[in-house]
C-alpha cells in the first residue's frame, strides 16, 4: 500500500462540509446509558446458520432486557438472498431500515439512485406475520438490502468538491469506502437524526456484511427476519440492557457500523464525551447517541482513516499500562507511547468488551478485545477439526450452547472446544485481544487463523482423530474382567449381580505395574497415574450405600492404560459397553465414579481428540443418568422435575441416596430454578445431589444456609456465575469449568473445581476450603478474610488475593497456593511459562498470605504492592502440606510432582515462595492503649 | 488481649459517668439560654442538637422556644418551609390521628411491608459504633415496627432477637455478608455508595479496627480496613441484576433496597435498579455521615439530597414506574420538617442515623474515626468507652425522639390540610423559599 500521509488530514477537511451543509439536528444530547449486555460471536470456516445461535441466545436473555438485539453476519450466502455471487462480493450491501415506510421511494430517489447503481435489492420480508406475535414492544423496521456500486458521475462529483483527489487514496476501493460512508451519513443525519425525526437509517453499508437490529432480543432479530436457515461464517449476536429512556430505539441497538465492520459492546464508558470531543476534532460526530456508536466510530477511523494495523488498533482502545507495558520490548513501547500519547482521548475508559466483525478486503475477521481493566466477562474458545469454529462471548454456557447445537446437526462439530481461555486487556502475554481471521485457501475455501493481538498463533490441542463417523460397535477388547474380555451375555448374568455387592472390581487382577509400564518417561506423568491408583484417594463421588462396591470400576488406570490404544471404535464401544455395566445392580455408582474421572482427569487421551472423548463422554453420562430414572436404585432417584409439583416432592430412601437433578427442566435463575429446587429438596431432607446437563444454570448451591455439613452437591455441564456463593458446610464438586463469582462470601465447606474459577472467585470468603485444578480469571480472593485456605493449580490473571485480610495463616488465617502448573494435551503436568503474568499481587493485604510455586524466582518485587516476599518456613510447609496431598487426592497431581523442578527433586522452600502483607502500620493509638492496659 | 470486655470499665464507674451524661444531656437541652459554645455546626446547629435530646427526653417537640425544625446552613431544608394553613382552619383534633405510615414494597409481589412512620434506620456497621448503639437502635426499631440496619461489619449475635426488624447490608466489602445474617433479613440493602463519600469505597481506620472487630469481620486487628468503592462483581446494570437475584436465591423472602449515592445520572441508576427487582431505592445525598467520612468528600462529591429526590422522582413519574417502588432519601435529613420537606420533594420516606446518634448523646464533635475518639460511647467499640451507652437507656431515647418526630410530622400534615403522609410526595406546590436569616451561611 503506497504511503498517504496526507490522506487522514484531507479526509478530516473533506468531511467537515458533513456538518457545514446540515441543518439543525434533532439529537438529544444525552447519550443512552448501556447497562451490561450479552454477546456471542463466532468466526467458521465453513457457513453456519442463524438457528445454531438461537437457544444460545434464549439462554443468554438475562443479560439483556429485550431493549435492544441485533446481529451481524459476514460471509453470507449469495442464493439464500437471492443475489448472485459475483454481486454479492463486489458490491456493498445497503442494508437500510426504514421506521416510516414512507420515505422510501424518497431515499431511493434522493440518496441511492444518484450515487449508485443498484445491482440488486431486496425487501427483507418478516418471517412471522407480525412483530406482536414475537412479543414485540416496538414494530421492528423495514428492511431493504440494496447490492450497489458507486457510480462513476458520483465519485465526480464526490472529487469535485476539491477536498479530495483519486491520487489521495491507496486505491480506487478507498475512495468508494469513503463516497458510500459520506453518502449513509448524509442519509442519517437527514432522515434518523434530522428535524425531520427518525424516519430511516443505513445499518450496514460493506461488501458482505449485513447487519439487522431491532427492539428485542437477538434471538427476535433471528425469528423476525427468518435468519434460521440463513448462513455466515461470521456471527454476532447481542442483547442489549439499556437503562434510559421509556421508548427505545432500534437504532440505538447494537451493532454499530463504521463501514467494514460492525461493533458490539458489552458495558460502558465513562469518558464518552472525551471520545465525541475527540471524534470531533477528527470531524467525525455520533448520530445515534450511544457509547457503542462512538467505539465503532474510533474502531473506523483507526482502521480504515489512519490505515492502522489491527495492532495498534487495539492497542489505542485497550492501551498497555503499568508492568504490563514495562516489560515490553523496547520498540513497542515506543510505538505503544506514541498511540497512547495521540490517542488516549479516543480510548474508552470503564467497563467494556467489544466483538467486532470484519468485511476485510484480505480476509473475514472477528475480533474480540476486553478492558485494560479486564471488569467484563469475556470467554474465548475454539474446535478444530473438519470444521473450524472459534468463538468470543459473555459466557462460556452460550459457546456450549452454539456447539451443541451445530453438533446435533452436524457430524463435523462437536459438544466441547478444544479450548476455552479467558483474557486481560493490554496484559503484556496476549494483549487481551483475540482475532479469529478466516483466510481464503487458494484452492477455495476459507482457512481459520487464531492469533492474539501480537499476531502470534494462538494454539489449541489439535491431536487425535476427530472422529466425524458414527461406528459399529464391535466392542471395545477392553478386558472387563482381569481373565478377559466378558461377553454381554456374561454381564448380565445373575453371579455378576451379586458378585458385585461384596467383591471389590477386579482389583485384584488389575496390573498395578501397567501404569507404570505404559507411561512415557516424564516424572510427572508417571507420578500423575500413580496417583490415580491411590488406594487411599477418595473417590471422586463417595455418593455409594454400604451395598455399592468402592472406588471406580473399571478402575481408572486400566482404562487409561488402554484408552492410549483406543482407535474410536474401539472407545466408543467401550463407552456403550460401561452404560451398559451401570445396570449392572449396584455398579452405576462405580460407573459414575469412572465417568467423572474420566471428565475431570487430565491424562493422554491417546489417538483420540480430548475435546472430542470429553463430548463423548459427556454423552455416555447423559444415558446412565437416563437409564438410572427409568431404573431408581438404592443409590440414585433421579427427580421428575417441576412437572412433579410441591406435593411430588420426592424423599430419601435412605440418607445417602443422592437425587440427581436434570438441569434442562429447571429455569437459569430465579422462580423455578435449579438453585431454588435443590435448597426446596434440602429441605426435604436431601443431602446428596448430582446436577446433570446444567447450561449456564445460575447460582447453584446457594441458599442452603448455615450449618450444612454433610451436604454434596455434584453440578456436571455447563454450569454458570455465582456457583456455590454463600457456603456455609457444604461440599461442592464441579465439574468442569466454573465461571465468574464462585464462591463468593464462602465461608466455610469444600469446594472442588475441576476447571477454571472466572473473575471475582472467592471476593468476600469468610474461611473453607477450595482447590481449583486450573487458573483463575481476575480478581480471585479479593477482599476475603478469615480463614479461606485455596489451592489455585494453574495462575490467575491479575489482582490475586487483592485486601487480603485473612489473619496469620500459621495461627488459623487464610491463605492460597498458587503452583503455576498446567496440563499440555497429552495431560502431562507442565510449568507454565510465569506463575503470574499479572502487574498486581497481594495488594493491599493485611493478613494472610500467599504460597507460590516459583522455582524459576519469576516472580517480581514490582508486582507486589503492600506485600512482601519472605523465605518458606518449616511451619509454613507443615501448615501447606496437609493442602497439597488433598490437591493431589482430587487432581492426582502429586506433591512430589509439584516439589520436582526438571524431574529432580527439590526442597520445598527452594519451589515455594511465600508472600506476606509488609508490616506497614505504626502502633496504633488505640492498640498501644489496650496494650498497655493489658 | 482475649476478651475486650474483661478489661472494660467497672460497674461503678460506668454508673458515674453515665449518671453524669445523662445529667448533662438533660440540663443542656432544657436549658435554652445557655447555648454550649463549641456545639454542632450550620447544618446540625447548637439548637437543633439540643431538640434533638429535648425529643429523645420528652417525646415531644421542644415548646420552649428552641429553633427544632431548621438550623442556619443557609440552603437546602433550612431554606424551605411550607405553605400552612392557619393555626385555627388546622384544628382537627376531633379526627383521627393523620396516617404516617408508608409502604416498602409496590412491585405487587413478594412479602406486604409497611412501616408506620415514614423514616427507618441508615446503616452504621460494628466497628463504626458499638454494639450497644446498634442494640439500642434495634430495640427501637422493634417497638416502632420500624427498621434498622446493620450497616457493613457483621451481625452481632445480640441483635438476632431483634432481626425481623434489622435490615442487613450487602456492600463492597462483603464484611459480615452471610447466608446466615442475609436469611435473618426482612430487607436486604446493597449498598453501592455513600453520599458522604461517593466513589471512596468504607473505611474503618486502624484505631477502630479492634480486636473484638476485626473478629467480628475476620481481619487482623488495628489494621484500616477498607471497602472497595466498587462490587468487584458487579460493573453494569446486568450484573447488578445477577448480584440482586444471587440475594435472592439465598433469601428469596427478602425486600432489596438499593442504596447508592446521588451521581448526575442518578435517575438512570433509579430507572436500572427497579428494573433489576428493587424494592426500595435508597438514595443518600452529600450531608450525611459521621465525621470518619473524610471532610473533603463530605458535601463535595454527590449532589444534596433535596436536588436529587425531586429529580429522580420526576423521571420515576416519567417512566411510569413511581408508584411500583418505594423511594427513601438520606444524607443530612435530621428533623421531622427535613422528612416532611423530602417527602414533599418526591421521596416515600426518609433513612436516619445522624439524628439517631445526636439522640443518644451525639454532640457532632467530628472525631469518630478514632477508636477512644467518642468521649460519649457512640462511634467506638472500645471496651471502656462503649460502656457509657447503655442499650435500653439508648432505645428509651430513640423511642421518644420517633414518638416526637411522629406527632410533629402528624402536626404538619394537619396543617396542610392533608389525611396521609401518602399524599404529601411530591407535592412540591406546598413548599415555599424561607428568606436567609442573618448570620445563616450563606
Amino acid at each position: 500500500m503506497p504511503p498517504r500521509t496526507n490522506l487522514p488530514a484531507k479526509l478530516e477537511r473533506a468531511r467537515r462540509r458533513l456538518w457545514q451543509d446540515a441543518g439543525d439536528l434533532r439529537l438529544d444530547t444525552s447519550p443512552a446509558a448501556e447497562g451490561g449486555c450479552g454477546v456471542v460471536g463466532l468466526a467458521c470456516d465453513v457457513p453456519v446458520a442463524g438457528r445454531h445461535l438461537m437457544h444460545a441466545l434464549a439462554q443468554m436473555r438475562n443479560r439483556g432486557n429485550g431493549k435492544g438485539g441485533g446481529v451481524a453476519m459476514v460471509g453470507l450466502d449469495a442464493a439464500q438472498l437471492g443475489t448472485t455471487p459475483r454481486v454479492l462480493r463486489e458490491d456493498y450491501l445497503l442494508g437500510i431500515a426504514y421506521l416510516d415506510a414512507g420515505v422510501r421511494a424518497e431515499v431511493e430517489r434522493r440518496f441511492l439512485e444518484p450515487v449508485f447503481e443498484i445491482d440488486d435489492a431486496r425487501e427483507l420480508a418478516p418471517a412471522v406475520s407480525g412483530h406482536a406475535a414475537l412479543g414485540l414492544e416496538v414494530r421492528p423496521p423495514d428492511v431493504v438490502l440494496y447490492w450497489a456500486r458507486p457510480r462513476a458521475a458520483a465519485i465526480e462529483r464526490f472529487l469535485a468538491g476539491g477536498d479530495l483527489a483519486e491520487g489521495d487514496f491507496p486505491d480506487r476501493r478507498a475512495l468508494e469506502d469513503e463516497l458510500v460512508y459520506q453518502s449513509s451519513f448524509r442519509l442519517n443525519r437527514e432522515l434518523y437524526a434530522g428535524e425531520r425525526g427518525n424516519l430511516a437509517y443505513v445499518q450496514c453499508h460493506a461488501k458482505d456484511l449485513l447487519v439487522l437490529k431491532m427492539v428485542g432480543y437477538a434471538e427476535d432479530v433471528v425469528r423476525f427476519y427468518g435468519l434460521e436457515d440463513m448462513t455466515a461464517h461470521v456471527w454476532i449476536g447481542h442483547h442489549r440492557y439499556p437503562t434510559k429512556g421509556k421508548v427505545w430505539h432500534p437504532g440505538g441497538a447494537h451493532p454499530f457500523v463504521g463501514l467494514n465492520e460492525a461493533l458490539v459492546h458489552n458495558g460502558d464508558f465513562a469518558n464518552y464525551q472525551s471520545i465525541c470531543d475527540y471524534l470531533a476534532q477528527r470531524q467525525i460526530r455520533p448520530l445515534f447517541m450511544t457509547d457503542t456508536e462512538v467505539a465503532a466510530l474510533v474502531f473506523d477511523l483507526h482502521r480504515r482513516t489512519y490505515g492502522y494495523p489491527l495492532e495498534y488498533v487495539i492497542e489505542s482502545l485497550a492501551p498497555t499500562t503499568e508492568r504490563d507495558f514495562a516489560v515490553l520490548p523496547a520498540a513497542k513501547q515506543e510505538v505503544y507511547r506514541a498511540l497512547q500519547t495521540t490517542h488516549i482521548h479516543g480510548s474508552p475508559d470503564g467497563p467494556w468488551f467489544f466483538i467486532i466483525a470484519e468485511s476485510g478486503r484480505d480476509a473475514w475477521r472477528l475480533i474480540g478485545v476486553t478492558d485494560t481493566s479486564m471488569l467484563r466477562p469475556q470467554v474465548f474458545a475454539v474446535q478444530r477439526g473438519a470444521a473450524n469454529i472459534a468463538f468470543c462471548a459473555s459466557e462460556k454456557q452460550v459457546i456450549d450452547a452454539v456447539l451443541e447445537s451445530l453438533a446435533a446437526a452436524d457430524p463435523r462439530f462437536w459438544g466441547r472446544p478444544d479450548r476455552y481461555w479467558v483474557a486481560r486487556g493490554g496484559s503484556h502475554t496476549d494483549g487481551g485481544a483475540f482475532v479469529f481471521t478466516l483466510r481464503q485457501r487458494p484452492e477455495g475455501g476459507r482457512e481459520l487463523v487464531v492469533t492474539d493481538k501480537f499476531g502470534a498463533a494462538v494454539a489449541s490441542p489439535t491431536g487425535g482423530d476427530t472422529a466425524t463417523l458414527a461406528f459399529p460397535n464391535g466392542g471395545s477388547g477392553f478386558a472387563w474382567r482381569s481373565g478377559g474380555r466378558r461377553s454381554r451375555d456374561c454381564r448380565h448374568s445373575p453371579q455378576v449381580a451379586n458378585g458385585s455387592g461384596s467383591k471389590k472390581p477386579a482389583a485384584a487382577g488389575l496390573p498395578k505395574s501397567m501404569a507404570r509400564r505404559s507411561a512415557t518417561p516424564e516424572a510427572y506423568d508417571r507420578s500423575t497415574l500413580r496417583a490415580s491408583d491411590r488406594s487411599d484417594a477418595p473417590g471422586p463421588f463417595p455418593a455409594r450405600s454400604a451395598t455399592q462396591e468402592t472406588g471406580p470400576f473399571p478402575p481408572l488406570t486400566q482404562v487409561l492404560a488402554a484408552l492410549r490404544r483406543w482407535s474410536w471404535q474401539q472407545a466408543s464401544s467401550f463407552l456403550d459397553e460401561l452404560a451398559l455395566e451401570a445396570r449392572v445392580p449396584g455398579r452405576e455408582v462405580a460407573v459414575l465414579e469412572l465417568l467423572t474421572l474420566l471428565l475431570d482427569r487430565r491424562y493422554d487421551p491417546g489417538r483420540l481428540r480430548r475435546s472430542r472423548w470429553l463430548s463423548r463422554l459427556d454423552a455416555c453420562l447423559a444415558g446412565v443418568l437416563a437409564d438410572l430414572e427409568r431404573r431408581p436404585t438404592p443409590a440414585f432417584q433421579v427427580h421428575a422435575g417441576p412437572a412433579g409439583g410441591a406435593a411430588g416432592q420426592p424423599r430419601p430412601d435412605a440418607a445417602d441416596q443422592t437425587i440427581v437433578l436434570d438441569a434442562r427442566r429447571y429455569a437459569i435463575e430465579g422462580e423455578g430454578s435449579a438453585a431454588n429446587e435443590l435448597v426446596a429438596l434440602y429441605r426435604h431432607g436431601w443431602r446428596r445431589f448430582l446436577v446433570a446437563n446444567t447450561r449456564g444454570h445460575r447460582f447453584l448451591g446457594c441458599g442452603f444456609g448455615p450449618a450444612t455439613e454433610g451436604v454434596r452437591i455434584d453440578v456436571y455441564g455447563s454450569f454458570g456465575d455465582y456457583l456455590a456463593s454463600g457456603g456455609d458446610g457444604i461440599e461442592l464438586h464441579a465439574h468442569g469449568d466454573a465461571q465468574d463469582q464462585v464462591a463468593q462470601i464462602w465461608k466455610s465447606g469444600l469446594l472442588v473445581v475441576h476447571g477454571d474459577v472466572g473473575q471475582a472467585f472467592g471476593y468476600g470468603a469468610k474461611g473453607g476450603e477450595a482447590y481449583v485444578l486450573g487458573s483463575a480469571a481476575g480478581r480471585p480472593m479479593i477482599n476475603a478474610v478469615g480463614s479461606p485456605r485455596v489451592v489455585i493449580n494453574g495462575t490467575c490473571l491479575d489482582y490475586l488475593a487483592e485486601s487480603f485480610m485473612a489473619g496469620d495463616p500459621l495461627k488459623g488465617g487464610g491463605f492460597v497456593i498458587l503452583n503455576g502448573v498446567g496440563f499440555d494435551s497429552r495431560g502431562r503436568l507442565r510449568e507454565l511459562d510465569n506463575p503470574y503474568p499479572g502487574s498486581n499481587l497481594f495488594s493491599l493485604a493485611s493478613g494472610g498470605a500467599l504460597y507460590i510455586r516459583d522455582p524459576f524466582g519469576r516472580l517480581e518485587a514490582s508486582q507486589l504492592n503492600g506485600g512482601e516476599f519472605a523465605e518458606l518456613g518449616k511451619a509454613d510447609w507443615d501448615l501447606i502440606r496437609p493442602y497439597l496431598e488433598k490437591n493431589e487426592a482430587w487432581f492426582g497431581i502429586p506433591v512430589s510432582a509439584l516439589l520436582a523442578v526438571d524431574g529432580v527433586e527439590c526442597r520445598p522452600a527452594e519451589v515455594y515462595r511465600k508472600v506476606r502483607p509488609v508490616k506497614l502500620r505504626a502502633l496504633q493509638a488505640e492498640e498501644a492503649w489496650v496494650g498497655h492496659r493489658g | 488481649m482475649t476478651d475486650p470486655t474483661a478489661r472494660g470499665a467497672s460497674p461503678e464507674l460506668i454508673g458515674k459517668v453515665t449518671h453524669y451524661l445523662h445529667q448533662g444531656f438533660s440540663a443542656l437541652a432544657h436549658g435554652r439560654r445557655e447555648l454550649p459554645p463549641a456545639l454542632g455546626d450550620a447544618r446540625w446547629t447548637p439548637e437543633l442538637i439540643l431538640a434533638t435530646w429535648y425529643m429523645a427526653e420528652t417525646g415531644q417537640v421542644p415548646t420552649g422556644g428552641l429553633e427544632y425544625r431548621v438550623g442556619r446552613s443557609g440552603g437546602g431544608f433550612d431554606r424551605l418551609d411550607f405553605e400552612l394553613l392557619p393555626e385555627p382552619a388546622a384544628n382537627t383534633s376531633a379526627m383521627a390521628a393523620e396516617d404516617t405510615s408508608i409502604a416498602l414494597n409496590r412491585r405487587g409481589s413478594g412479602a406486604e411491608i409497611t412501616i408506620p412512620v415514614p423514616f427507618y434506620g441508615g446503616g452504621m456497621s460494628y466497628g463504626s459504633v458499638s454494639e450497644q448503639v446498634m442494640l439500642a437502635r434495634a430495640i427501637a426499631a422493634a417497638r416502632w415496627s420500624t427498621y434498622m440496619c446493620t450497616g457493613e461489619g457483621g451481625y452481632p449475635e445480640a441483635l438476632v432477637p431483634y432481626k425481623d426488624n434489622i435490615i442487613t447490608q450487602v456492600a463492597t466489602g462483603l464484611f459480615g455478608v452471610e447466608e446466615r445474617t442475609i436469611q435473618y433479613a426482612p430487607i436486604v440493602e446493597f449498598k453501592y455508595a455513600q453520599g458522604a463519600k461517593p466513589g471512596l469505597g468504607g473505611h474503618l481506620l486502624g484505631d477502630k479496627s479492634t480486636t473484638a472487630v476485626a473478629k467480628m469481620r475476620g481481619s487482623v486487628p488495628w489494621v484500616s480496613l477498607f471497602s472497595p468503592f466498587p462490587f468487584h462483581s458487579v460493573y453494569s446494570v446486568e450484573d447488578h441484576k445477577k448480584h440482586v437475584d444471587w440475594i435472592k436465591t439465598i433469601n428469596p423472602r427478602a425486600l432489596i433496597s438499593v442504596k447508592v449515592s446521588t451521581p448526575a445520572d442518578v435517575d438512570m441508576v433509579a430507572v436500572g435498579s427497579y428494573y433489576a427487582g428493587a424494592h426500595i431505592l435508597h438514595l443518600d445525598g452529600a450531608y450525611g455521615g459521621t465525621g470518619a467520612a473524610p471532610e473533603i468528600a463530605k458535601k463535595n462529591i454527590a449532589m444534596p439530597i433535596e436536588l436529587a429526590v425531586p429529580k429522580v422522582h420526576k423521571h420515576l413519574v416519567k417512566e411510569g414506574i413511581r408508584d411500583r417502588v418505594t423511594l427513601m432519601a438520606s444524607g443530612g435529613i435530621r428533623t421531622a420538617w427535613d422528612i416532611a420537606k423530602i417527602i414533599a420533594l418526591g421521596a416515600d420516606g426518609a433513612v436516619l442515623a445522624t439524628t439517631e446518634l445526636v439522640a443518644l448523646g451525639c454532640t457532632r464533635c467530628s472525631n469518630c474515626e478514632r477508636g477512644r475518639g467518642c468521649t460519649f460511647g457512640l462511634t467506638t467499640t472500645d471496651p471502656e468507652l462503649k460502656e457509657w451507652l447503655q442499650p435500653e437507656w439508648g432505645a428509651a431515647r430513640l423511642d421518644n425522639l420517633f414518638r416526637a418526630i411522629q406527632g410533629e410530622l402528624r402536626a404538619i400534615l394537619r396543617r396542610l390540610g392533608l389525611r396521609s403522609v401518602r399524599d404529601l410526595r411530591g407535592r412540591t406546590d406546598l413548599l415555599r423559599y424561607r428568606p436567609a436569616e442573618t448570620g445563616e451561611v450563606a
